[in-house]
């Protein structure tokens, strides 16, 4: 006894909320921590691992590799944001307008959005084949652009162009959606006092609209760049050989022979460089 | 007290239901990824099921891509989740062994049971352990790699048959118009498996080897250069970009005149002929696309060895192997399923997925006139002759791990790694020197040595 009523509710509180907390501990904080440990060691599949400090990172920040993969990673990111976010943005203002059939052709936008990645990697794979694809069929064929068939997925070079292609007509349907939204809540008597002053249409989007759709975008932006970040299957499945870091750390860590360490190693960096920049961009963008 | 014991036994119940497992199960990996040759397999494991009622386990089949089976296999060496029996190339099997991770006992106890003179003995030294008469897995079957070609392109030419590095190069050079969407031949270009396997047989074909007997790396062999050098100029007539197996579609298009291709491809060429016939164009006339060459079969020659200073064969066993799970109850009863898999009519009926593709390593199967009765008559086709020959070269199979009878472990980690594909690919995709991408090579090797 001699526990108030207050104590015994915050125990209640506490007991409550108790199995959700190990639960999350121990999906989310177990991972990384166990990760952190065994970027500290050279892990070994069958005898003791062996505790070998900082030396996994060194190996990773002096292979030239890792800074191609960190600068196609770069490349892809910020195109593919840029890209989803401006596409996602025409889209939506074209879709916020009165025309027949909207209802349907906003609906059929989704498509690429929620068709499986798998089945569309494979049809994209098959239209730029370099023998029976469609494309070089038409483009050096039919329209005669091109003076001689190349692989266009498959050539290095282009490969990382394609996969951007590709991320931002599969991702666009989603910032569209996201600001479409946003759009539809706009109140329209903005619009009618800005006519009443005389504001230009692009005065219009750019006092009305954009200060309006400011913080979906930073919250699109943000989204998007974890995601793509992060990204692997697309470009996995699509291209052959293009390293962005989460391919260049699953072949690091689980190709052939072996490297967890060094994986693991790999994987902090890369959520270290993420955090730093998601606390940047929450401070100085979405200004929390 | 009561608050927190609620708390804790929810805990528990949820933790409970994530991780309940009950089930007696034996996981069997296999690169069969085919649905058909599934079926066959989960046939196998029914009619094994249903003549062995004391057998207590479910025998769950999971098929797993080639490429992508060292990898499945070190991910769950890792987490502890080794599968019971596994279907896997030779090489890999050889380089899961040298890291400890195979119980290679069960594997050596199964060769003595089948009776270790029943094997051809090419093909257990494949297998052969450094220490002698120890073995990492059983070899299970085979297949042998060549150059198939359109015979009657050649002959229209007056071309010789492709064995030769003049001949070849001569023929690529010939057939190769690229306008016309032809290509001269189909070697592998892409970072992966096919790659090496069509390299290795031109570095053998030049006496090129990636070690020595002693151990010591000679990649950087005048050799190797030289097979390099021509497999470099072979890529500029082969269809554009990275290429693997998968081109050989090409060729049922007449779009190919050479690729180089397992002895799976027979079987495939007598599919493809049925296929094709249910789609003439009597039947579908708008159907475009679906032309076949009904001659194509015939039309086919293929040259097993080729040459620059000596004849080179390739090929690949595959193997069945036990992954070290510390269970004995469960390794007893992949092996007692594994035995089955040996006896002559699950055996003939395994092998019967791929006529041509599958070949036996067990010598009295290969003359069995069951096993020679195959459903898609590939032995009435080529005729006995040829498929002994065939048979016979599993027996001769070279591979960079195993030099004048020794076992040299670091090339099948090489093998397993890509390192060689790796390096292909930059030279040709990439176009990074010759040099320089050797370089990289023998560093990455040396840090796995």
């Amino acid at each position: 006894m001699g526990k108030s009523l207050k104590q015994r509710e915050s125990t209640l509180g506490w007991m409550l909320i108790l199995p959700s907390t190990v639960i999350i501990l121990s999906l989310i904080l177990y991972p990384i921590v166990s990760n952190v440990i065994s970027s500290l060691f050279k892990v070994s599949l069958v005898e003791k691992d062996t505790f070998i400090g900082l030396e996994n990172y060194r190996n990773v920040v002096s292979d030239i590799n890792f800074w191609k993969a960190a600068l196609i990673t770069f490349v892809y990111v910020v195109a593919t944001t840029l890209g989803t976010a401006l596409v996602g943005l025409g889209v939506a203002l074209a879709m916020n307008r009165q025309f027949p059939l909207r209802g349907f052709i906003r609906s059929l936008i989704l498509l690429p959005y929620v068709a499986p990645v798998f089945s569309v990697v494979y049809a994209w794979k098959f239209i730029f084949d370099p023998v029976n694809g469609i494309f070089m069929d038409l483009t050096v064929e039919k329209l005669g652009i091109f003076s001689q068939r190349f692989n266009l997925i498959g050539n290095p070079d282009t490969a990382l162009w394609i996969a951007i292609v590709f991320s931002i007509w599969k991702y666009f349907p989603f910032t569209y959606l996201m600001i479409l939204s946003r759009l539809q809540a706009i109140d329209n008597n903005l619009y009618e006092a800005a006519e009443v002053d005389g504001a230009s249409r692009w005065q219009q989007f750019r006092y009305i609209t954009l200060p309006e759709l400011y913080f979906i975008l930073g919250s699109i932006v943000l989204l998007r760049v974890i995601w793509n970040f992060n990204k692997f299957e697309d470009i996995y499945l699509l291209t052959d050989n293009l390293k962005v870091l989460s391919i260049y750390t699953y072949f690091k860590a689980f190709v052939g022979i072996i490297d967890l360490g060094q994986g693991s190693a790999l994987v902090i960096i890369q959520f270290a460089l993420l955090l730093v920049f998601i606390l940047i961009y929450l401070k100085k963008v979405l200004k929390w | 007290m009561k608050q927190f014991l609620i708390g804790v036994f929810m805990t528990m119940a949820i933790m409970g239901v994530a991780f309940a497992n009950g089930e007696k199960e034996l996981e069997f990996w296999t690169t069969e990824t085919q649905s058909d040759r599934l079926a066959r397999i989960n046939l196998l494991v029914d009619t094994f099921k249903a003549t062995n009622p004391d057998f207590k386990f479910e025998i769950n089949v999971i098929a797993i891509e080639e490429n992508d089976l060292a990898t499945q296999f070190n991910a769950a060496a890792a987490s502890d989740t080794l599968p019971d029996l596994v279907q896997v190339a030779t090489e890999n099997a050889v380089a899961f062994g040298t890291q400890g991770l195979l119980n290679t006992e069960a594997a050596t106890s199964m060769i003595s049971n089948i009776g270790k003179d029943r094997f051809y003995s090419g093909v257990l030294r494949l297998n052969q352990m450094p220490s002698d008469d120890a073995y990492y897995a059983v070899p299970f079957h085979g297949w042998v790699q060549g150059i198939w070609y359109r015979a009657d392109w050649f002959e229209e030419a007056g071309l010789n048959p492709p064995k030769t590095w003049d001949d070849i190069l001569k023929a690529a050079k010939y057939f190769n118009k690229p306008e016309e969407n032809q290509y001269g031949i189909l070697i592998g270009t892409s970072a992966e498996a096919f790659t090496e396997q069509v390299f290795t047989q031109f570095a053998r074909s030049n006496d090129a080897w990636l070690f020595d007997g002693d151990g010591n790396l000679t990649l950087n062999s005048p050799e190797m250069r030289e097979a390099i050098e021509f497999y470099a100029e072979l890529a500029k007539y082969t269809p554009p970009g990275p290429q693997n197996w998968r081109a050989r579609d090409y060729y049922f298009q007449n779009k190919l005149a050479m690729f180089f291709y397992s002895t799976y491809i027979m079987d495939d060429l007598a599919l493809a002929e049925v296929a094709a016939a249910s789609l003439t164009s009597e039947n579908f006339e708008e159907l475009a696309g679906s032309s076949f060459d009904p001659n194509l079969v015939s039309n086919t020659g293929m040259v097993p060895a080729i040459t620059k200073t000596r004849d080179a064969g390739y090929g690949t066993i595959v193997s069945l192997l036990f992954p070290n799970t510390e269970d004995d109850e469960r390794t007893a009863a992949a092996m007692r399923f594994a035995e089955y898999l040996f006896t002559p009519d699950a055996y003939i009926s395994f092998l019967h997925m791929a006529p041509g593709g599958k070949n036996p390593v067990l010598r009295e199967i290969s003359t069995n006139p069951n096993f020679q009765q195959d459903p898609s008559n590939i032995f009435e086709r080529y005729g006995p002759d040829k498929m002994a020959e065939i048979i016979e070269g599993l027996d001769s199979i070279e591979t960079f791990s195993i030099v004048d009878g020794k076992r040299i472990e670091a090339a099948s980690t090489v093998f397993s790694k890509q390192i060689i594909p790796q390096m292909m690919y930059r030279i040709i995709q990439e176009g990074e020197s010759i040099d320089s991408a050797l370089e990289r090579a023998e560093a990455e090797i040396r840090k796995l040595m």
